[in-house]
Order: C-alpha cells, then structure tokens, then sequence
C-alpha cells in the first residue's frame, strides 16, 4: 500500500464527525457484545451447574418418620431404571441455603426444613416422571417432586433469546457504523469528484482510486474505534468492580474475562476492517456508474 | 497502413453537446505511431473536444473511434485506464492537484502505473530542471505562475514517455523561448517514438516547426501534409 494519499482525504468535513460516530457505535456496540458473552456464560454456568433435573422433598415429620421415608425413597430411586444418581442435600447445606435467602438471624428452628433428595436422570431411559410420581406417592402422599428440567428450559430460553436480542443491536450497531461510512465516502466523492477526474485521465483505475479512500477510512476507523473500545473497556472494570463490592464476582468467571478482553482488543481491527471494505465497495459502486 | 500501425483511427466521428450545434460532421482521419501533427482551427471550432474524444474523455455522439486497435465504444471500465496509461495529456487549464507538491503532481503518473521507483524520482527531477522548475520542486501549484503549472502539466503528461501525446495549447501561458524549447522537448519524444498532437495557436510555432497540420473547419477536418522547411 502506499503511503502517501493523493486524495486530501484528511481534511474532510465527513473526516471531522465520522470518527465521533464510530467511536461512539463501537462503545456500544463492544458492550453489547461483552453482554452478549455474559448471557451466553450465565446460560453455560446454569447448564453446567444444575446437573440434578429432579428434586424430590420430604416434609419433617416427627420422631425418626422423616429418616425412615427418606431412606425407603432413596432406596426406591436407586432401584428404578433411567435414575444415574441420587443424592440427598446434607442438612447444614439446606440450613445454608435459607440463611442465604433469610439472612443470618433467621431462627431455623421454627422454620421445618424439608429433606431434599436431588435425583440425576442418566438421560439414556426415557423416565416417566408421572409414573415415578404416582410410585413415590404410593410410599408417601406428602412427597414433592419437582421437576427442574421446566423451569431450566425457561430460564435457558430466556437467556438464549437476550443473546439473540444482544446480537441483532451488535450487528444493528456495527450496520449504523457502515452506512454512515458509506455515507461519509459518496460525500467525499462528490468533494474531491475534479481530483478523481483527474486521476482517472491519466490512468488510475478504480481500485487505485478505492484504495485512496480504504487506507484512510481504515486508519480513521482503527483509531476511533480504538478509542470507543478503550472507554468501553473501561466501564466494563467499572462494572467488574461494583460486582465484586457487591459481593457477585462469581457472575464474572475468569473465562468469560478473558473472552471480554479479545473482544475489546479485536474490536477495533474488526471494526476498521468492515469500514474499510464498506469504503472501497461504495467507492467502486460509485465509479462505475 | 496496417491496423498495428495506427494509434488511433476516427471514422465518421460526430459530436453535438446536448445545446448547441454540432460540432464535428463526421470527420476521418489516422493517427499514425510516431507522427506529428499540430491540431489547429478557429476559437471554439472543437480542437479541446476532439482531444478529449482521443484520451477517452467524451464520448462521440456518432461514429467509431480505435485507439491502440480497439473498439473505444466497447471499451470495459477496466479496459479504459490501461489505455489511458498509453496517453499524456497537457491540459489547457493544467489541472494540477493542488494539495501535491510540483515533484508529486508529477511523478503522480507513475504512481498511478506502480512504477514510481528512486531511479523514477531522479528522472522527475532531472526533467523538472530541464524544463526550469528544479527550484520549485516542493513548491505547491497555488503559488506558481501560470507558466510553471503549464510547464508542470507538461513534466506529467510526458514523464512515462507515453505512446500518444495530447497537448491543449501547451504554450499559451510561455513566452516564446520557453514554447520553443517546449516544442524541442515534444520533438525529442517524438523521435523516441511518441505519436504527439498538439492544439494550438501559435503561428509561429506553425511556421517554425513544418509538421502536419490538422485543421478543423466548420465542423470537418482538413489534414494538410507535412512542408518541406530546413531547419535554420
């Protein structure tokens, strides 16, 4: 490429508020992104995390009735085909669970804290969940069997559809940034229309011509671009921050960081490329017409 | 005469601008490789429009134009450039791109050609001192008189040593000496090969120099032969 431009390309008017636009399209449209990625391994973490797709309560019964029943119910799971792993949920865990929810004062003495039996299906049998149901109830009417595989599929659909959402603003974004490219470069077209006559009567073809407007418009993209992605960069520690003080640092995994990261490093040249090619295909469409 | 032989051939060639009369009523005529011809004819007779016609810069309204043996008519968009990369162009109001120094403005068609080279550069500045510009190599075309921008648009039309030379009243902004030593300088091309057309008025140039005459009057071309005149 060379390096000298024989097209005062620099002192454009679109040159002035151009890079503004795309600075500000990058800031948003990386943060989406980043959001997008977020969804994306908040949706990985409930997949991978809420392994158990059934949980199986029993009440507090007095006496040694509850320890009794919970055994005949593990015992039964552990018999009936398509179950891969039954588990029952230590009570300091439970205890845990509602000193969470209820703070660290709540008397859970008064409170009778169910058993909870979490049941892992192996995926292989195709298991009746009435029919395991109406068996559990036969060994006791007060047992609950919640079927986590509903409200998973909810929360899942839910997240994947916010990802959809993120992704259709990212590329709406990155639209907006090309069109206003593509805007930028018909208006220095018709400016510098006499200096491109001239050039192409003594020779230059289109591509040269194209290749004028493509190194500028790429060196403008990459430094706004850089620019937009850097502040960007730096509301997403702001917010890194705010988390952890607020005691949600496990919403960002080291993973998803790095991810973060290689978005706002890749950002700008991404973004100075997709400008780059939407000048030269504005350039050549206008030239040979 | 061979097709291979002709730089550019006209047959019939017509144009009328969309006000206005015609202004060429289908004029024929063969530019040979390596000739000479002076383009002459009243104000406004079409001596700017029959050289845009040869660089490709208007379209005959009718008739047929072959330039370096092709078709102009069914010349692509990608065709085009590389024929005009077989042309110099002097123009009569020298568009020079302001913004570029002498030296760029004129090294501009070989950077265009993606031969722009150090041995290039040499050569630009060793045709910018012989033409009396070596002092306003860095110089931008804005402070130039309108003989150095002629002079300039000169050093570019001739730098690549193209096949065809156009030249639109080359001299009109020199005084005499330089036209001459401008005119020897088309010379020299000429005999490296350059097919030269020159528009012009001076007639002493015409008188000193007994090359063909191309002569447009009212509408037709009368090509008048080469004279017989020693040089002094």
């Amino acid at each position: 490429m060379n390096k000298r431009q024989d097209l005062p390309l620099k002192n454009d008017v679109a040159a002035r508020f151009v890079p503004k636009i795309v600075a500000l399209m990058v800031y948003v449209g990386t943060l989406c992104f980043v959001f997008t990625l977020f969804m994306t391994h908040t949706a990985h973490i409930w997949e991978t995390q809420f392994t158990t797709q059934l949980s199986i309560e029993i009440p507090t019964f007095s006496d040694n009735a509850s320890s009794a029943l919970q055994e005949r119910v593990v015992q039964f799971l552990n018999r009936t085909p398509g179950v891969q792993r039954v588990i029952t949920v230590p009570q300091k865990e439970m205890e845990n669970l509602f000193y969470s929810l209820l703070g660290e004062d709540a008397n859970l003495e008064l409170l009778p804290l169910p058993a909870v039996i979490d049941v892992t299906l192996d995926g292989k049998e195709n298991v009746d969940i009435q029919n395991l149901e109406s068996h559990l109830k036969n060994i006791s009417p007060y047992l609950q069997i919640v079927d986590h595989r509903v409200w998973q599929n909810h929360v899942t659909n839910l997240i994947h559809t916010g990802v959809f959402l993120a992704l259709i603003i990212t590329l709406l974004i990155l639209s907006a940034a090309l069109a206003t490219t593509t805007f930028a470069i018909r208006t220095s077209l018709l400016i510098h229309r006499q200096i491109i006559e001239v050039l192409s009567l003594i020779g230059a073809t289109h591509s040269y011509i194209a290749t004028q407007f493509q190194i500028n418009v790429f060196k403008q993209g990459l430094i706004a671009s850089s620019i937009g992605s850097f502040i960007a960069f730096l509301t997403f520690l702001g917010i890194k921050i705010l988390l952890e003080k607020s005691g949600f640092s496990f919403m960002m995994s080291s993973s998803f960081f790095f991810q973060s990261i290689c978005v706002f490093i890749l950002s700008p040249f991404f973004t100075a490329l997709s400008m780059m090619l939407a000048a030269r295909l504005a350039v050549m469409k206008a030239l040979r017409s | 005469m061979t097709v291979s032989d002709m730089i550019a051939r006209l047959v019939g060639v017509g144009h009328k601008y969309e006000t206005g009369p015609e202004i060429f009523k289908g004029i024929t005529v063969d530019i040979e490789k390596g000739s000479f011809h002076f383009l002459t004819g009243p104000s406004g007779s079409g001596k700017s429009s029959l050289l845009r016609m040869l660089y490709l810069g208007l379209k005959p309204t009718w008739g047929n134009i072959q330039l370096f043996g092709e078709d102009t008519l069914k010349v692509t968009s990608s065709l085009l450039p590389l024929l005009r990369q077989k042309i110099g162009v002097v123009f009569q109001e020298f568009k020079l791109l302001d913004h570029l120094r002498v030296i760029d403005n004129v090294s501009l068609p070989l950077r265009v050609r993606g031969i722009e080279s150090k041995r290039g550069q040499k050569h630009v500045q060793e045709l910018l001192d012989w033409i009396g510009l070596g002092d306003c190599l860095k110089a931008y075309p804005p402070s130039l008189s309108g003989g150095q921008k002629q002079r300039v648009s000169i050093a570019r039309a001739i730098i690549t040593r193209p096949q065809l030379l156009l030249a639109d009243e080359p001299t009109g902004n020199v005084d005499d000496d330089m036209a001459m030593k401008l005119l020897y300088l088309f010379e020299e091309l000429n005999k490296m090969g350059t097919a030269v057309i020159i528009a012009t008025h001076n007639q002493r140039i015409l008188e000193k120099f007994p090359y063909s005459q191309l002569t447009i009057k009212e509408g037709s071309l009368l090509k008048l032969p080469m004279r017989k005149v020693a040089y002094e």
